[in-house]
């Protein structure tokens, strides 16, 4: 999302103070650091002053000290633990199945118009809403949680998957077919690299809809795990612990997105110019 | 080429989708009446007990059909229905009236966008739904605590394709136009707030899906009425069938919603500045 528009606002450095040069260079920092810090010191104070009730709204410190706690008594690592499994086996479950069929609805046409109808309603669905019929199937172990993550996860790996290998450029394709080159070799040596960046971009979304699909499993209906803390936090008023295990799904989200970001980074140069081809 | 061929060419997409789908509902609906159990009896003995599963578990198309129509005679899913209509669009509708302000301000406005920058970007990391027990707290378990989780949900997508656009706005054309003297808010409401548009059209897209979301999983979470409301009481007293209308139902309201706006945005692709072709 943030794309560069730098070069709309080249700001003018020369002839300032070394204090105001040092504000314009690091202005981004500084002012998001401003604005973060001064809602942390309102929030505080709103509590510290007794204007509104901790329990209602806990303040800064209090959750400071409530994640403290929950991590040195270490009641808090079976939750991370169950949480972080049905995360991992969910997503690599979507991961094994979306890839694969991605590339197949890409490549062979008819599978696409035999399967699509399914995957557009399945696209069109918050799969979350399924979650009391997956309650009755599965039960409310790991295991539903499990689904839930797949099913959330697998459609956007799935649609960025195939829409990949459909942006294959048709120039490779018609050189290497005027070359000979067997259709296995087409799709290993060209439609497969191409795909690649789609591949992670759909992977990056995927992330978030499997942490969507593990906290809404998790509040519904479990024994165990981050959601369930918020939950059962919640309905005790622990407010401080619900922002505990919302701080923890939030650090979960930002460093997968992150390490996935890299990733992407890492093989963008691989993207096909849609927009510049000649 | 023969006729029937040609005619199946033509229509390759429609019919196999329609074979397969209709092929899809035939074996669940099999499935609940016996049909595969009896006719793989013969062949499987005992073990083709497997091929039957009871309707309580998993309803069957006719089963769900036919529990819509009473549904919806009877009249006992209207109000569910007023009720998670109403969240929706007074949720939306607010956060555009917030998320699309906000979102071109920030891409105007450079220290707004530093200031809003690092609680955006946390509240998109965030699966929304996770603040919903601290929502209940502060709203109750009536309508607003599924308005502000719409609300939510929906703000973060429609104000940062609502940046990106103001930030992906020609400098060329911004460039001519101050070389010519434009006003400052002239140039926002004929160049930038133009090039904004399919952005803002995207934003809208997304942000159905998560103000969906929002609904569905604040009324599952706790409610009075509406359409989750409905699929978890159903739920809980094995109502498969229910479960499956409402289910149906909001992939219906899905569908509906992101066909149009993809429509809309189809219509005004033209209008989406080429960033890649940009010489």
């Amino acid at each position: 999302m943030r794309t560069e528009g730098q070069t709309l606002y080249a700001a003018d450095v020369t002839g300032v103070s070394s204090l105001g040069k040092f504000y314009v260079e690091h202005e981004r920092g500084l002012i998001g650091t401003g604005a973060v810090l001064t809602f942390l010191l309102a929030w505080e104070a709103v509590t510290r002053s007794r204007l509104v009730d901790p329990l209602f709204l806990s303040s800064p410190t209090l959750i400071v000290r409530a994640g403290y706690e929950l991590f040195a008594e270490g009641t808090i690592w079976r939750d991370l633990r169950v949480s972080g499994t049905e995360f991992v086996v969910g997503y690599l479950m979507a991961a094994g199945v979306a890839i694969p069929l991605g590339l197949a609805l890409g490549w062979y046409r008819r599978l696409y118009f035999c399967l699509g109808p399914f995957i557009d309603v399945l696209n069109a669905v918050p799969r979350v809403a399924l979650l009391p019929v997956i309650i009755i199937w599965f039960g409310i172990g790991v295991w539903s949680k499990i689904v839930v993550v797949f099913l959330g996860a697998v459609i956007p790996m799935l649609i960025n998957t195939f829409s990949g290998v459909k942006t294959t450029e048709e120039r490779f394709l018609k050189v290497a077919r005027s070359f000979g080159a067997s259709e296995l070799k087409i799709f290993w040596t060209i439609v497969f690299p191409g795909t690649v960046p789609f591949i992670f971009t759909g992977l990056k979304y995927a992330a978030g809809r499997a942490l969507l699909g593990v906290v809404v499993g998790e509040l519904y209906a479990a024994t165990a795990g981050i959601g369930f803390l918020i939950t059962v936090s919640g309905a005790t008023f622990q407010t401080d612990k619900v922002f505990v295990g919302i701080l923890i799904v939030t650090t979960t989200g930002v460093l997968v997105v992150e390490l996935l970001d890299r990733l992407e980074r890492r093989f963008e140069g691989w993207r096909p110019k849609v927009g510049s081809a000649t | 080429m023969p006729l029937f061929l040609r005619f199946y060419l033509e229509r390759e997409r429609a019919i196999l989708g329609t074979i397969t789908v209709v092929f899809f509902l035939c074996f669940w609906e099999g499935l609940t009446r016996g049909w595969w159990a009896d006719l793989l009896g013969p062949v499987l003995g005992s073990a083709a007990a497997r091929w039957r599963i009871s309707p309580i578990f998993l309803s069957s198309p006719t089963a769900i059909a036919r529990t819509a129509i009473r549904l919806f005679s009877a009249g006992e899913i209207w109000n569910d229905l007023r009720v998670s209509g109403l969240e929706f669009l007074l949720g939306f509708v607010l956060a555009i009236a917030v998320g699309i302000p906000a979102g071109l301000a920030a891409g105007w406005y450079r220290r707004f966008c530093f200031a809003i920058e690092p609680f955006l970007s946390a509240l998109n990391a965030t699966p929304r739904v996770a603040l919903l027990p601290l929502i209940i707290i502060w709203v109750g378990i009536g309508i607003w605590s599924k308005v502000l989780i719409v609300f939510l949900g929906a703000v973060v997508p429609l104000c940062l394709n609502a940046l990106a656009g103001v930030r992906t706005t020609d400098a060329k054309l911004l460039r001519v136009a101050r070389s010519f003297k434009a006003a400052e808010g002239r140039l926002f409401l004929t160049i930038i707030l133009p090039s904004a548009v399919p952005f803002i059209l995207t934003g809208l897209r997304l942000g159905v899906g998560r103000a969906m979301v929002g609904v569905v999983v604040g009324e599952l979470y706790a409610a009075t009425a509406g359409v989750g409301f409905m699929i978890t009481v159903a739920g809980a007293s094995f109502q498969t069938d229910k479960v499956f209308v409402g289910v149906v139902i909001i992939a219906l309201a899905g569908v509906l919603m992101i066909e149009a706006l993809a429509r809309l945005e189809r219509r005004f692709e033209t209008w989406r500045p080429k960033v890649g072709a940009a010489t």
